[in-house]
């Protein structure tokens, strides 16, 4: 099956295709089937990777390349043609994303197809949603840095159309040109990046970049600029600090939608681009440093700001901003496998708070968790899946948050960090009391809003099925990975075996790998050779996660049995706070903080500053106009034709003083002459005319001969 | 079979041909610049296959000669920088030509000079004689300034003149740089031969090539556009009918960076050395400061104008990094800008046919009225901001490729002209498309069959050259592997 | 009477024939007159130009050749004359040439 992992991308893609051109927009049409169906060929075939990876009957990394284009390029000053493959590489974490990614996007549009059903572009919407799936699982199996780039801005690109999906009203028009530009913003250093590694590299192969790193043929402050470039796209497109505030925007567009931008694609993606080019990062350990504190900044702003928001999908954006804030501290921290796993597992819980999410606001129609309350009683299966997911994502024993969590949290403790631990614990904390608020708000008590708690009626089972399957994950998941270190096997943490500059003394590296990685007779680079390395290295990569990264996953055994303690405490103050129907407790703390609040409530006052860069953006614009229009313009056109001008007045100036003088002089002794001879002769006569010219004719003749 | 005669000149035979045809007889007179410059198209199409990716030398020669006495030749060839060049002129001509049709006004002129047009710009790319390069150099001009004089805007006499006046100037600079080249060749006989000349360039010091070099720049920098010299394009693009800023933006643009790379870079390499630091801030400035531009328009034509100019920075930039990829990144984005921004001019021409106006603010919601039109816009928007996938990020991205190596800082500024290229396109697509549907434009009528004739196929070479960039990259890979091998 | 015919006949004759030529040119009144006095100073050139070519270089042709070009032109330069004059006649009634004076500055 893994020899078919190319088409896991390309089904999905020609679905969209399918669904965009081949059928008229309908809202009854079964069309959007297509897109289920295609995607649960995608979850099967993933399934059936996952597990040869997982039995070790495949061998990891898988790598196949096909031949795509060639171009001349040139490596320190050395000429040759570059053959750009396209190709699939497999590795624990692609195989584990795989069925995430095909998962989750196959509940979204399961759920879709009811929650969507009434919209007047409903096709377009399913063709939408799978298009953005299929950029994802193209970052996921590409062996190419390339490709990856172009899947990752056609995720861009997707998510631009899925957020703006109602593009006639303003707020989604705005949001999708937030992300959009936000995250291109981002993608600028992940630009810069892949220059930089194809100037030092000469490639664009994962496995080969690799090599060269391992070799530790990387200039550390290459190293440097590399692991920087990388680490702002991922913040870009994975909302971290300060880039997160197009994430809160995006859920302007379809709820499910939101689901697979927080969970399954997009945000996950700038997680997945730095596990996947971990080596570089490890090769520049400032960078994972400062990609540690970025993480926990956001971790902390975002739970923050979801402390005081009463927009139910609001909550859940900072909250996803917030994990994902966990997922780069723990990456940044070294904590690779620790960092996948909370992706994994967030995925879960997450596609399943927004859809339950969606259910809610489908049935009560409003977003605002003040007028809900009491639902619990309505509805029944959405309570109890999103009380799963709450339980996760809080970090309830046993669920799979608990898990994860504890294990980021293990290897923040392992790094030696200490205030970067109790930032982040407290943080896990401030995440166990807003998602508690919110739960407490929408579910329990009593409803606060009559009318629409009377209308509010629990989903269909096309919409309620997704959510109990997802919720089972969303307890389980976790359970099922630690078992038996399977997290480790699959997500086992990438090595360099030799640091930047280490080499340099002893045997100096090639200034480029153009040697190195590149046959020079061209050609026969693709699979063969990254086979053989990957099976020489696989079982290195074990034996390390066997002996050195078990005892980074686990906290000293005091915190460990003290955490879901305080986890439990932090749930019930929030229950202390909000219960009751108008959560008096929480009143009155925000009165007596009301600055904190303010400031909260204005994100920050990140977007005001993303504003005011756009409105400074657009000064500067009109203000190279200007320039254009009234300095370069003048200067280069009107003032060469000044120039040419005064040139030209000069000349006059000249011709008239003293050629045109003695023009004039012979032209008025003509014109007189001619005026004289006028009046002797009678006019408009042939003959006459005729006459005079024998004349003149036999006199000059008689001049010549007679000389 | 002269192959290259017969491209260039097919043109030039429907030209006279419609000379001669009764001036109210319109529908022939198309049919006969569609056929010539169809059996241009054609023709260059039919050396496809004889054309040897191979080899770095000159393909389809022919050489005559044309005033012995001066060591002028008749000296055609292509290789492969000239070849995706050509196959581009004759290929956007044939779709300007379909965006011609809704010419009313003196067809016969139009047609007649159009076509003239076009052989002059195919002479261009096949000329390897300098004074022969420079007729057809010349050539482009006397047309160019009818088509916008009198078939253009509101002030369509200023901008003909400008424009003309502007380029002439340019061009004498290059004639003298190109007397000077003729008369510092040694051998038997003086020559105006590219290759001969190209072969003598190591016995020249470095004074007289920086002098020649910059004759030579002047002349092809007002033509790129390059910065400080940019100010004539947005006035000629905002002027002239739509089919010719289509031809100025696909074709004419290109004669500039052609010009760099076959003639500034080849006859003068030490002076295009010693220039390169000012190149690598021309092109800075014109990706960043052209993007900028645009961002401050509110016309859409002008701002793809000012696009131009920001993307044929690329070029630049791909050009000043002296290696392969920026040379190959460079004739690619040559080629995709000529598809995409010809496009995006076609485009423009059709929302102003209708409505009139072409106002970015007076627009809105139209996505709901015209979904056809905004597919086809927005698909060519994201092309021209380099959405990987579609042709415009290939040139784009081998462009930096190139040049990262050699300027690391200047690059990573210039990255920052693709966010404000996204800025403006986006912006223009959200006033357009997207919101709240403006009900003064409720009886626009999407695209019509002629339109979509010559805009389909644009837009699917962009999604073709986007995902399979082999084709055209292999035509040029040889040549430009051996331009700089030297 | 034997004396043979020498260059300058031929140019004695050829110097009347024009002289007769520009005589007639200037002083008849009807256009048809003066175009045929133009005829004959054509004709006076072709006598010159043959005589010229015989005399002077007997082994060519080119001056005979020129001669008859020259009465190719001859042709053509009437028939151009004439249907002027028809032209000028049906708007002026007239073929008289002091009655044109079109040229009157």
């Amino acid at each position: 099956m893994i020899e078919h992992a190319y088409l896991i991308p390309l089904i999905p893609l020609a679905a969209s295709a399918l669904m965009h051109f081949g059928a008229k927009e309908d809202p009854h049409s079964p069309a959007p089937w297509i897109g289920v169906v295609a995607m649960a060929i995608c979850l099967g075939m993933s399934l059936s990777i996952l597990s040869a990876v997982a039995s070790g009957s495949v061998a990891v990394p898988y790598e196949h390349n096909w031949p795509w284009f060639s171009f001349a390029a040139s490596i320190g000053g050395k000429s040759f043609i570059y053959d750009m493959p396209v190709g699939v590489l497999i590795d624990g974490p692609a195989a584990v994303l795989l069925v995430v990614v095909t998962l989750v996007s196959l509940m979204v549009q399961i759920y879709s197809i009811a929650y969507m059903h009434d919209d007047t572009r409903y096709m377009r919407y399913f063709g939408f949603v799978s298009f953005f799936t299929a950029s994802m699982l193209g970052l996921v199996v590409s062996s190419n840095l390339l490709v990856g780039f172009m899947s990752w801005e056609l995720m861009g690109l997707a998510s631009y159309l899925l957020i703006g999906f109602w593009f006639e009203k303003d707020g989604p028009t705005e949001a999708q040109k937030k992300a959009f530009m936000t995250t291109k913003l981002g993608d600028s250093g992940l630009y810069v990046a892949l220059l930089f590694l194809f100037a030092k590299v000469g490639s664009f192969q994962l496995t080969q970049i690799h090599h060269f790193y391992d070799k530790g043929y990387m200039p550390a402050a290459a190293a440097a600029a590399i692991a920087i470039g990388l680490l702002f796209g991922a913040m870009g497109k994975s909302a971290q600090f300060p880039l997160f505030i197009w994430l809160p925007d995006a859920m302007e567009g379809p709820t499910p939608g939101s689901a697979l931008i927080h969970a399954a694609t997009m945000v996950a993606a700038g997680i997945f681009l730095v596990s996947r080019t971990y080596f570089c990062f490890l090769a520049a350990p400032q960078v994972m440093h400062a990609a540690a504190w970025i993480g926990c900044a956001t971790a902390f702003l975002a739970a923050a700001m979801a402390l005081v928001s009463y927009d139910i999908k609001r909550v859940l954006a900072f909250s996803t901003v917030s994990q994902l804030g966990f997922m780069m501290c723990a990456l940044g921290v070294g904590g690779y496998t620790a960092g996948l796993f909370h992706l994994t597992t967030h995925a879960f819980f997450k596609a399943l708070l927004f859809l339950g999410a969606g259910s809610v606001i489908h049935s009560v129609h409003t977003n605002d968790l003040r007028l809900m309350g009491g639902l619990s009683k309505k509805m029944i299966v959405s309570f109890f899946t999103i009380l799963a997911a709450i339980a996760a994502i809080s970090g309830i024993p046993f669920t799979s948050g608990y898990y994860s969590k504890d294990m980021i949290l293990a290897n923040i403790w392992h790094s030696g960090d200490r205030p970067l631990f109790f930032i982040m614990l407290f943080t896990a904390l401030m995440t166990a009391f807003y998602m508690s608020r919110l739960f407490i708000l929408a579910f329990w008590g009593e409803a606060r809003d009559h009318e629409k708690h009377h209308h509010a009626h629990e989903s269909p089972f096309l919409m309620t099925g997704p959510l109990v399957l997802l919720a089972f994950l969303a307890l389980t998941s976790g359970f099922m990975l630690d078992r038996h270190g399977l997290v480790y096997k699959l997500l086992p943490k990438p090595t360099i075996s030799v640091m930047p500059g280490e080499v340099a003394r002893e045997h100096a590296p090639p200034a480029t790998l153009v040697s190195a990685t590149m046959p020079a007779e061209g050609g026969e680079h693709a699979a063969a050779p990254s086979e053989a390395k990957a099976e020489e290295h696989a079982p290195a990569h074990e034996a390390a996660a066997e002996h050195g990264e078990h005892h980074e996953g686990h906290l000293p055994h005091a915190l460990h049995l003290a955490l879901p303690f305080l986890v439990l405490g932090s749930i019930g103050f929030a229950f202390f706070l909000y219960k009751g129907p108008d959560y008096a407790a929480a009143e009155s703390l925000k009165a007596t903080f009301a600055p904190v609040f303010t400031v909260l409530d204005r994100r920050w006052y990140l977007d005001d500053a993303f504003d005011l860069l756009v409105v400074f953006c657009d000064k500067v614009a009109a203000l190279a106009f200007w320039i254009d229009a009234n300095v370069v313009d003048r200067v280069f056109v009107d003032g060469w034709g000044l120039l040419m001008r005064i040139v030209s007045e000069i000349s006059n100036l000249i011709d008239a003083l003293f050629v045109d003088r003695t023009v004039d002089g012979f032209g008025g002794l003509s014109l007189d002459l001619g005026v004289g001879l006028r009046g002797l002769v009678k006019d408009g006569q042939v003959q006459e005319y005729l006459m005079y010219v024998a004349i003149a004719f036999s006199l000059a003749a008689t001049l010549i001969l007679t000389r | 079979m002269n192959m290259l005669s017969l491209v260039t000149f097919a043109p030039l035979a429907g030209a006279l041909i419609i000379l001669c045809i009764p001036k109210e007889k319109e529908k022939a007179i198309q049919a006969v610049a569609f056929l010539f410059a169809g059996i241009s198209l054609i023709a260059s199409l039919a050396m496809l296959p004889g054309f040897s990716r191979g080899t770095h030398e000159m393909q389809f020669v022919e050489r005559f000669a044309w005033i012995p006495s001066f060591g002028v030749q008749y000296f055609m060839g292509v290789d492969g920088l000239s070849y995706p060049l050509v196959l581009l002129t004759t290929f956007m001509s044939v779709i300007a030509l379909v965006g011609s049709l809704g010419i009313e006004k003196r067809v016969k002129e139009y047609f007649f000079w159009f076509l003239v047009l076009e052989v002059g710009m195919l002479g261009v790319f096949c000329a390897l004689d300098l004074i022969l390069f420079y007729v057809f150099w010349e050539l482009t001009l006397v047309p160019m300034y009818f088509l916008i004089g009198v078939w253009g805007g509101p002030r369509k006499e200023f901008a003909a003149i400008k424009f003309f006046l502007y380029t002439l100037t340019g061009s004498v600079f290059m004639l003298l740089a190109i007397l000077a080249l003729y008369f510092a060749s040694t051998g038997p006989a003086h020559t105006f031969d590219m290759l001969e000349l190209a072969k003598m360039t190591g016995g020249w010091d470095r004074h007289f090539q920086i002098l020649v070099f910059l004759g030579l720049y002047f002349g092809m920098a007002i033509k790129v556009p390059a910065f400080p010299f940019h100010t004539w394009l947005p006035l000629a693009h905002v002027e002239a009918p739509t089919a010719i800023s289509v031809i100025l933006a696909a074709v004419l643009l290109k004669m500039g960076v052609y010009g760099l790379l076959r003639i500034s870079y080849s006859l003068a390499p030490l002076g295009f050395q010693w220039f390169l630091p000012a190149l690598i801030v021309i092109a800075v400035i014109n990706i960043v400061y052209g993007a900028l531009c645009a961002m401050a328009q509110t016309d859409m034509k002008k701002m793809v104008a000012y696009s131009s100019v920001n993307h044929m920075g690329y070029c630049l930039l791909g050009i000043a990094g002296m290696t392969t990829a920026g040379f190959t990144g460079a004739v690619f984005q040559m080629l995709t800008h000529g598809i995409i921004t010809g496009a995006l001019f076609l485009l423009v021409g059709v929302i102003y046919d209708r409505a009139h106006t072409r106002d970015i603010s007076a627009f809105g919601g139209l996505a709901v009225k015209l979904p056809v039109y905004a597919a086809l816009m927005s698909l060519t928007c994201f092309a021209s901001l380099g959405l990987p996938g579609l042709a415009g990020f290939i040139g784009e991205f081998l462009c930096f490729l190139g040049a990262f190596q050699a300027w690391k800082l200047a690059a990573t500024i210039s990255v920052l002209g693709i966010i404000a290229t996204a800025a403006f396109f986006l912006r223009m697509m959200q006033k357009v498309f997207l919101g709240k549907f403006n009900e003064k434009w409720a009886d626009l009528p999407d695209m019509t069959a002629r339109e979509l004739i010559s805009i389909v196929p644009l837009a699917a070479l962009t999604v073709l050259f986007g995902v399979y960039p082999k084709w055209p990259l292999d035509l040029m890979n040889v040549t430009l592997t051996h331009m700089l091998g030297k | 009477m034997n004396a043979p015919l020498t260059l300058a006949h031929y140019m004695t004759v050829a110097g009347l024939l024009f002289l007769i030529g520009v005589f007639g040119a200037l002083t008849r009144r009807n256009i048809i007159g003066i175009l045929m006095s133009i005829e004959l100073m054509f004709n006076a050139a072709n006598i010159n130009l043959a005589a010229f070519d015989r005399f002077l270089h007997p082994e060519g042709v080119t001056g005979q050749a020129l001669a008859l070009f020259v009465m190719t032109v001859a042709a053509a330069e009437i028939v151009v004359g004439l249907a002027l004059l028809l032209a000028i006649y049906r708007g002026t009634d007239t073929v008289y040439a002091e009655d044109f004076n079109l040229l009157r500055g």
